[in-house]
């Protein structure tokens, strides 16, 4: 009768288990170690970063491997189709170098591909189907990082096979990869190639199933072999040109064969004695991260409080400043100029300060934010090693699921990056060929005040990124918080005009008064992934250990050993 | 002998709430709706899109318009209204109607609906991502005016959906979407 009996407990546990609804799971999310920390959007992934460490891989090894992980770990929101940014500070490197593998607009294109008769912007025609299809970076980006940065000891197999190995023995589905194939049902059904990937017999995998992609084994195999050509000439470029341009599109051979990657100097400034490093252009990022938090060192945090209804201003005012200047000045600058030293100067934010009045919410600075909405359907990871050795990657093929256009045969799925350029002529991010549209995307690296490395930093969320990965920062810095207390803790968004958002768990006292300073509020849920998901490492020097932290607004964890 | 006979019952009875749905367990008791029917959305979401991959699997005779109007129904031959309910911003955005626009056109499709003796099947696929503010405005209104209604288990989490049917309309409740076809299906007349 025991036997029974424990037996019975034992069914009902499992079915409980299986049968319970699974609340937004905060535990397990940190890792510290002593040796190194990867922090991802995906736990299989930091765990591939760890065992890079672990054979002797330094962190640019780690996150390139960690990087093509993702790719198959979360296709949703990156991969081999994509693009991003890497900054990458080596303990050796006076200064942080900045890969930019951002998506390219092919050459046929022109500001005025998405118009239709009217005149008007043709609907979904920026982000979905071939015409939304940017020229991808990811693997020439991710291939220069292990070339140059590398440690040399581990080969293009070794970091890339953990990737080819997921494909093939299929990626879990979880709470939130269900919700994400739900919600991108329609497209995904659009799109044979697929739909026979990422849906089960015509429906939505659900928790628990597995999804398995040997064709994108087989092009991760053909990258370890041939490296870039394997993607940018060839048989692969071949079948991305033929099935973009099948779907609208005016993607070229040239084109791929073209694409470079930019090395570029890191945007830089300094908060409260840390020093910041970011991305410049064609990330609008790095520069407004840099801006806001110059504007913050002007007015006295702690004092205004952790959360009230004046902290919740201070940064509706200055996020409504920032947004002003994103509007009207930002760009790739290979093509227009952008007053970066201005931006980022300590007088200008200033300057821009005693534009702020404590006791009273502005009117729009500008009419408006001609930007208009972003897709938040990216990936950021960041390793650190006890070394000090950072990397932070953040990376996207934009919307979830991207443009829809999978490649048949090869697995992967291209980005719709063309829709973070203005659709329209006359913009400083208008259309033009060979340009790259404005990103918000801010990987971000800190050094403490004695220069080591402190802090690596990102998040995903298209214009919510930078205010984000802001606000984290300064609850670090400025209020103490553990790393992952402080991506926790509830988050506000403001963009130019409009309301200020507020994440759900956001104090219910602080609401009256914020209306009180006359602002338009609107709530979001309680754990939002509107507000990024940020995965960051802290390196504690006192304790020698490394702290990573990650999201659960998102599937993420961190892994130390 | 009695202690065996204790076991076999318990083991039974887990095996029954273990096994798919059978048609015996649904709470639908008979057919009530007559092909061909008019696929729809309340609250414009995705899902309507699931429901549509499930009536075609399950050979179902539809047609779909996700903002079909009151005053179109006199223009089809539909019998049955099937309604997916599910707020989604981003949906509601690419469709161009506001949420409380939304609510009226269901409102006054539902209206006509009844008034033409249509009978009105409603569905809850989404799950717990299906709720909310924006989903149970759409949910509160919608529920009370269907005939029958199937939710996926996820999504009535809170039983508001049980609440909302009462004893007045036969409510099955199914564990995943692939399981939502069953139901339907015996729903209608063959």
């Amino acid at each position: 009768m025991k036997r029974f009996m424990l037996g019975l407990v034992l069914f009902a546990a499992v079915l409980g288990a299986v049968s319970a609804q699974l609340p937004v799971n905060l535990y397990g999310r940190a890792a510290v170690g002593a040796n190194g920390v990867v922090a991802a959007a995906k736990p299989e992934a930091s765990q591939v970063g760890i065992d890079i460490l672990k054979k002797g891989g330094n962190a640019v090894d780690a996150a390139v491997a960690t990087g093509f992980a993702l790719g198959v770990l979360e296709p949703n929101a990156t991969g081999v189709g994509g693009g991003g940014f890497m900054i990458i500070k080596l303990k050796d490197m006076a200064e942080p170098v900045v890969i930019d593998f951002r998506e390219m607009a092919p050459g046929k294109a022109t500001p005025t591909m998405y118009l239709g008769a009217d005149g008007k912007v043709v609907p979904k025609s920026t982000y979905e189907g071939g015409l939304s299809v940017g020229v991808p970076g990811e693997v020439k980006g991710l291939l220069y990082a292990l070339e140059h940065y590398g440690s040399g000891k581990l080969t293009r197999a070794d970091v890339i096979q953990p990737a080819i190995q997921w494909a093939l023995q299929g990626i879990p589905v979880t709470v939130n990869l269900e919700s994400i194939i739900k919600d991108n049902f329609g497209k995904l059904v659009k799109y044979e190639n697929g739909a026979q990937i990422y849906l089960k017999d015509g429906l939505p995998y659900e928790m628990g199933d597995v999804i398995y992609n040997p064709d994108l084994a087989k092009t991760l195999a053909k990258i370890v072999k041939e490296g870039e050509d394997a993607v940018y000439k060839g048989e692969i470029a071949q079948a991305i040109v033929d099935e973009v341009q099948k779907r609208g599109g005016i993607i070229t051979l040239d084109d791929l064969a073209n694409y470079q990657i930019k090395v570029r100097k890191a945007v830089e400034g300094d908060y409260r004695g840390y020093k910041v490093y970011s991305v410049p252009p064609a990330s609008s990022g790095g520069t407004h991260l840099v801006e806001i938090l110059n504007i913050l060192e002007n007015f006295d945090v702690k004092k205004i409080g952790f959360q009230t209804p004046q902290a919740a201003h201070l940064w509706s005012e200055i996020l409504k400043l920032t947004f002003a200047d994103r509007s009207k000045y930002m760009g790739d600058t290979d093509f227009v100029k952008v007053p970066l030293a201005g931006l980022t100067s300590k007088e200008y934010a200033k300057a821009q300060a005693t534009r702020i009045d404590l006791n009273a919410s502005m009117n729009p600075p500008q009419a408006g934010d001609p930007y208009k909405y972003e897709s938040g359907s990216t990936t950021h990871f960041s390793v650190m090693d006890k070394e000090g050795n950072m990397v932070a990657v953040t990376k996207t093929i934009n919307y979830f699921f991207g443009s829809g256009v999978v490649i048949p045969g090869w697995g992967f799925i291209m980005n719709d990056e063309m829709d973070d350029f203005v659709a329209t002529p006359g913009s400083v991010n208008s259309v033009e060929p060979g340009k790259r549209p404005l990103s918000s995307m801010s990987p971000t690296l800190v050094l403490d005040s004695e220069g080591r490395s402190f802090m690596t930093i990102g998040s995903p969320g298209a214009t919510r990124i930078f205010p984000t990965v802001a606000q984290v920062i300064s609850n670090v810095i400025d209020f103490g918080f553990p790393i992952q207390e402080a991506i926790l803790a509830p988050r506000v968004y403001q963009a130019a005009s409009g309301d200020l958002h507020l994440e759900g768990r956001y104090p219910v006292g602080a609401l009256d008064g914020i209306k009180k300073l006359g602002h338009g509020v609107s709530i979001h849920g309680d754990w939002d992934s509107y507000f990024g998901g940020v995965h960051a490492i802290v390196y504690d020097y006192d304790a020698g250990l490394l702290y990573g932290g990650a999201d659960p607004r998102r599937d993420g964890q961190a892994a130390a050993f | 002998m009695k202690r065996s006979k204790i076991i076999m019952i318990v083991a039974a009875a887990m095996m029954a709430a273990c096994m798919p749905l059978s048609l015996a367990a649904f709470n639908l008791k008979a057919p009530i709706a007559t092909p061909p029917a008019l696929l729809t959305s309340i609250g414009q979401s995705a899902d309507v899109e699931m429901a549509k991959a499930i009536m075609n699997r399950a050979k179902l005779s539809f047609s779909m318009d996700s903002l079909v109007k009151a005053q179109a129904l006199a223009s089809t031959n539909a019998k049955t209204l099937i309604v997916v309910i599910g707020g989604s911003s981003k949906g509601l955005g690419a469709a161009g109607i506001s949420a409380d626009a939304e609510l009226e056109r269901a409102k006054a499709l539902l209206a006509e609906a009844k008034k033409r003796g249509m009978k009105i099947i409603g569905l809850h696929i989404g799950g717990e991502a299906r709720r909310g503010e924006l989903s149970d405005r759409f949910i509160n209104m919608a529920v009370p005016q269907c005939d029958y209604f199937i939710v996926v288990e996820e999504g009535n989490g809170d039983g508001l959906f049980t609440k909302l049917c009462g004893t007045k309309i036969p409510l099955d409740t199914v564990q995943k979407i692939s399981q939502v076809g069953g139901p339907l299906a015996a729903a209608f007349t063959k």
